[in-house]
Order: C-alpha cells, then structure tokens, then sequence
C-alpha cells in the first residue's frame, strides 16, 4: 500500500515526541505566560479604547480569538524552515534526498507526528477549555465540519509556505534571518497575533489578497462566526482551496528548480 | 555477470565564486561576478559489476564523494554518462533511491530518539519490503552479528561502533544492488573495524550486493576489496586488482634494522649512502624500502654491515598503503 510508506513516518514522529514529555510541558507553560501577556495587553487596549466593541469586537471575542489562534499555531507551527536549513547547513539532506520519496513529502510527514501530539496535547484541551468556560462562543454545529476541513488545508498552506521560504536556504545557506522574517510577516498578516479586523483599511484589504490569511484568519473566523452564512463559508473555502493549491505547486516548482541548480553547481 | 554501474567519461565542474581577502575584500565579494571554475571530477570512467566490492580511494579532497553523489543521484555531471542499475541516477533520483544503500560514516540515517528496531520498521515501510522479506533479513542479520541487544536501544545511546554496524544493516535492509560505503570505520577501535569487516563480506556473499567503499583505512581494503580504483585532483590514477598493484609498483620490500646510536642521524647517514632507496626511521628501527630490482635486500645488508653494526632487524613485505601512499605522492608512472 502506498499510503503506508507516509503513515509510518506519521508514527515515528509521534513516538519521537513522546520521547521529550518535558519539552511539551515547556511548551503548554511557555503560552500560559504568553496569554497572561495578550490578557493584559488588550484589556489595556480596549480600556483606552473606552468603547465594549473596538472593530466589531468585543474584549471576549478578541480573547477568544487569540487563545484559539495561539492554540492553532502551536500545533501548526512545525518550524520547518528551521529544520531546512538545518539539514542544508549540516549536509543532513542528502541523507533525505536519497529516500525513495520526493523531499517535500518525505519532510511533511516526518513532521506530521507532531502535528498529531500537538493536537492532542495543546490544541485540543485549549479548544474545550475555551468551549467550556465561554458557555456558547464556539458553537457545535456543522461549523465544526467546515471548521477541521478550513484547519486541514490551513496545515498544508503553512507548510508550502515553510517549504519554499526552506528553500530559499538552498542559496544562502544562512537560516536565522529568513526564518524570523518569514515568522514575522505569517504572524501578523495571517491574524495570528491581531485579529485582521484590526488592521487599518489599505491593510486589510492587502491582507485578505494575501495567502497568509487563509492559515488563521480562516478556520477561526469559521468556528467563531455567530451567524454564518453557508455562502460566506465556502467562499472561504474556496480561497484557502486557491492558495492550498497555488502554494503547493509553486513549492513544488520552486523546489524542483533550486535543486537542479544544486545537482548542477554543487553545493 | 552484469554491470550494474557504468560510468562513461563523466566530469563535474563547480563554479566557485573567486573570495578576496579582507573586510574590504569580502564586501566587495557581495557583489562579484567572478567565479572560477573548478574540475572536481575529470574525465572519469569505470564499470562495475554486480557483487564486487569495489574500493574507491584517493587523498582527501580528491573527489570521491563527488563521484558518489554523482552515482547516487544527488549530483548531476556536467558532461559524460553515467548509468546505475539502468538508470540515469539524476533523473531518476527517487527510482534510483529504490535500489541503493547508502552509508555516510559520519552521519547517521537512523532516527535518533528510537530504538533500532523502529528505525527498521521505517524503512521497511519506506521501502516496500514485505514482511517476509523483513523477517528473512534480521534472522540473516542476527546469525551474522548479535543484534539482539542493539534492537531495543535507542540510537542516541549507542556507541559510534555500535551504531555505524546499525547503519550498514539499516542501508543493506531493503536489499539494494548497490550499497556505497563512505568511512564506514573511520573512527572506530580494532575489533569492532574486523566485526564491521566481516559483516560487509558476509552480506556481500550472502546477497550478491554490489559495494563501493571509499576509506582511507587499508586495513579495509586488504580485507574486502579485489578490485581498487584510485583517483586524485578529479583523474582516475588506478582501477585494477589490488594484487596487480603490488607487482606493478615493482618488488619493494621493507627492510628494518636496529642499530646502536641516534637513529635520526644514522638514518640521514645511511640515506645518504643508499641514494636509491627512501630511508625513515622511528623511535625503534631504521626503515629502508628496497627495490628488488635495483639491488636485493641482502646486498643492501651485507653493505650496511660493512659500516654499522646491526643488532636486530625484520622484513617486511610491502603494504598496500605503502604503495597508495607512494602512488597519491608520486602518481603512476
């Protein structure tokens, strides 16, 4: 079967971060100070404001927003930008590429292991903590259908991204820069840190044009839309399908050209 | 038999971008356009057959891991042919993947957290190999070496020895044709070098494997290679049985002595004297290497006996690295 070849990756990546209990602990403490920091910081913000409802949201749906967001990245977020050019750097990658299997696969699901863990251990629990304590933002509905096929497409969105921001290293061999400038411009333009409400007019507008949004912006405004209208969520749909696809092609392209240049100047 | 590698005057040119020195250098390296190119393989051609252990050798930097990674896919030549087991490697980098091993001495393929056996399983799953199969090797494997205990402990934990024997049953696990070695017992203390030794000869035996082994340990290819390929700046030097090297470097015997006094000095003396032969000396002999053909080792002695007085000595036929090391130095004439 061919499908086994991936899911056994899937499986070792899961074992392997089950092997390191206290760095997932690490991680689940380092965002319970990371959202004591955004409580603060945005009930400063809508004290000033001096209004319940800045941009169409009120200080709850702004938490809400963000702990989920947080939530999200922390099972996104497989730092593989960081893992590229690592491999680059140490020469690891030709280890990899000798795989019987495309690079851009063979990585994805090597990380996917975690993925499943971070679900488990991070997203999950904050998910029905959120649920539980909010009594009704999230509603239990089709949504959440929409809302695990907006997040599945989300994962391959972020990921294309990493992969060809990763590839970049092919050329400069120097990952620090890249990887926080990638970071940068994926957090704020995809709602991770400010919900895109937020953003001044000419922003907003560049930010909805932008793939960024489809990885945050999306699957959230999905789960906490209190009045959804089927249209409007397919339409969204539709647009992370667009990027989904887009990305993964150009990845791909982008990829196949980068490693020729290395087949064919070394490196 | 069949050839299962065939190279064809491939070359592979790198271009590298000329560095100035300096800060003032480096800045203005930002922006340069110029660049040398650099012939790391030259004009290079061989065939291998299938089940040979092939032992590809040459002074560090002489562009054996750019013929590797030429065989495997990852390097594409700039110019000649090259075909493994039917493919054209670069092209088919994935297919070609399917039917080889790999080895990097110093790098490890195996996934570092788990145990051996999980690693195993990966692989046997990345590489299609059915559970038969699977079964079939790690009896094969165990009858070989005592794998029992490395199973079920996670690689980090292994030794280097330990686990550079893990990574060669790791890349002989979906039963390659060709499996390439490089370092594969750099490193390591004796008696686990003659275990990975043995190993390598057994599943080449057992599994009619085809292996290219790049070392720079002779003691690996006294023991596992008939056939040796010599290269140095990118030019092959040397591709032949091993034991025509030894004939066609001319019969050179070591002659060792001990003589009473500085043996620097004697040493320098008597190279001075024995014009024709490479004189060194150690803490314990004084080390003459006697063409045969010049003169005989006992006419050498009789005229050292004249003038010195010789308390012991041995003789030594000469090694297989005495004539790389003669070779990388002097090239063949």
């Amino acid at each position: 079967m061919k499908l086994k070849k991936y899911l056994t990756l899937t499986r070792a990546g899961i074992i392997e971060s089950l092997q390191f209990r206290l760095g997932t602990l690490v991680i689940i403490a380092g965002n319970l100070l990371y959202l004591i920091v955004v409580y603060f910081l945005w009930k400063a913000i809508y004290a000033s404001a001096g209004t319940d409802i800045v941009n169409g949201m009120t200080f709850s749906d702004t938490l809400i927003y963000l702990v989920l967001a947080t939530a999200l990245f922390n099972f996104m977020e497989m730092y593989i930008v960081w893992e590229m050019g690592r491999a680059i750097q140490s020469g690891k990658i030709t280890l990899d590429l000798l795989k019987p299997m495309e690079y851009r696969k063979h990585l994805f699901w090597s990380y996917s292991g975690s993925f499943v863990t971070q679900f488990f251990f991070t997203f999950l629990p904050t998910f029905l903590i959120v649920a539980a304590v909010t009594h009704g933002a999230i509603r239990f509905g089709w949504n959440l259908l929409f809302f695990v096929i907006s997040v599945v497409m989300a994962v391959s969105i972020n990921y294309s991204i990493d992969f060809l921001v990763g590839t970049i290293c092919l050329y400069t061999e120097s990952i620090w820069g890249i990887n926080i400038m990638k970071q940068v411009i994926v957090m704020l333009l995809s709602g991770a840190t400010i919900p895109i409400a937020f953003f001044p007019e000419p922003l907003k507008t560049i930010a909805y044009y932008l793939p960024f949004q489809s990885i945050y912006n999306a699957p959230l405004s999905i789960l906490l839309d209190g009045n959804p209208q089927l249209q409007t969520v397919l339409t969204t749909l539709g647009i992370q399908l667009f990027w989904c696809a887009a990305m993964m092609v150009l990845g791909k392209l982008f990829w196949k050209v980068s490693l020729r240049q290395i087949t064919v100047n070394g490196g | 038999m069949s050839n299962i590698i065939e190279i064809k005057n491939i070359t592979k040119e790198f271009k590298v971008l000329n560095r100035r020195e300096g800060l003032k250098g480096s800045i203005k390296d930002l922006f340069s356009r110029d660049y040398k190119i650099v012939r790391a393989v030259d004009n290079i051609s061989m065939t291998i057959q299938q089940g040979e252990i092939v032992g590809y050798l040459g002074p560090n930097g002489a562009g054996k891991s750019t013929t590797i990674k030429m065989m495997t896919g990852i390097l594409e030549p700039t110019s000649g042919e090259i075909l493994v087991g039917g493919n054209v490697p670069y092209e088919n980098r994935t297919k070609n993947a399917q039917e080889i091993g790999v080895v990097f001495g110093q790098r490890s393929q195996l996934w570092w957290a788990l145990p051996l056996v999980e690693s195993f399983k990966i692989l046997k799953d990345i590489y299609g190999v059915s559970d038969k199969d699977y079964e079939d090797m790690l009896a094969l494997y165990q009858s070989l070496v005592d794998i029992e205990p490395l199973l079920h402990k996670p690689v980090r934990q292994m030794s280097l020895g330990q686990r550079t024997l893990s990574d060669i049953l790791a890349a002989f696990l979906h039963n390659p044709k060709i499996v390439f070695l490089d370092e594969p017992t750099i490193g390591l203390d004796v008696s686990m070098k003659a275990k990975i030794r043995t190993l390598i000869h057994a599943l080449n035996q057992e599994k009619h494997t085809t292996v290219i082994l790049t070392t720079h340990d002779m003691g690996d290819v006294d023991a596992l290679c008939r056939r040796i390929v010599i290269i140095d700046k990118g030019k092959m030097l040397y591709d032949n049985d091993i034991e025509h090297l030894k004939n066609f470097f001319g019969s050179y015997r070591t002659l060792k002595i001990r003589i009473d006094g500085s043996l620097k000095q004697l040493a320098e003396e008597i190279d001075r004297k024995l014009s024709d032969f490479k004189v060194s000396a150690d803490d314990e002999w004084i080390s003459i290497l006697v063409d045969e053909e010049k003169a005989t080792v006992m006419e050498v002695l009789s005229r050292l006996q004249q003038s010195y007085k010789i308390r012991d000595m041995q003789l030594e036929e000469i090694s297989t690295e005495e004539v790389i090391k003669k070779i990388y130095e002097e090239g063949v004439q």
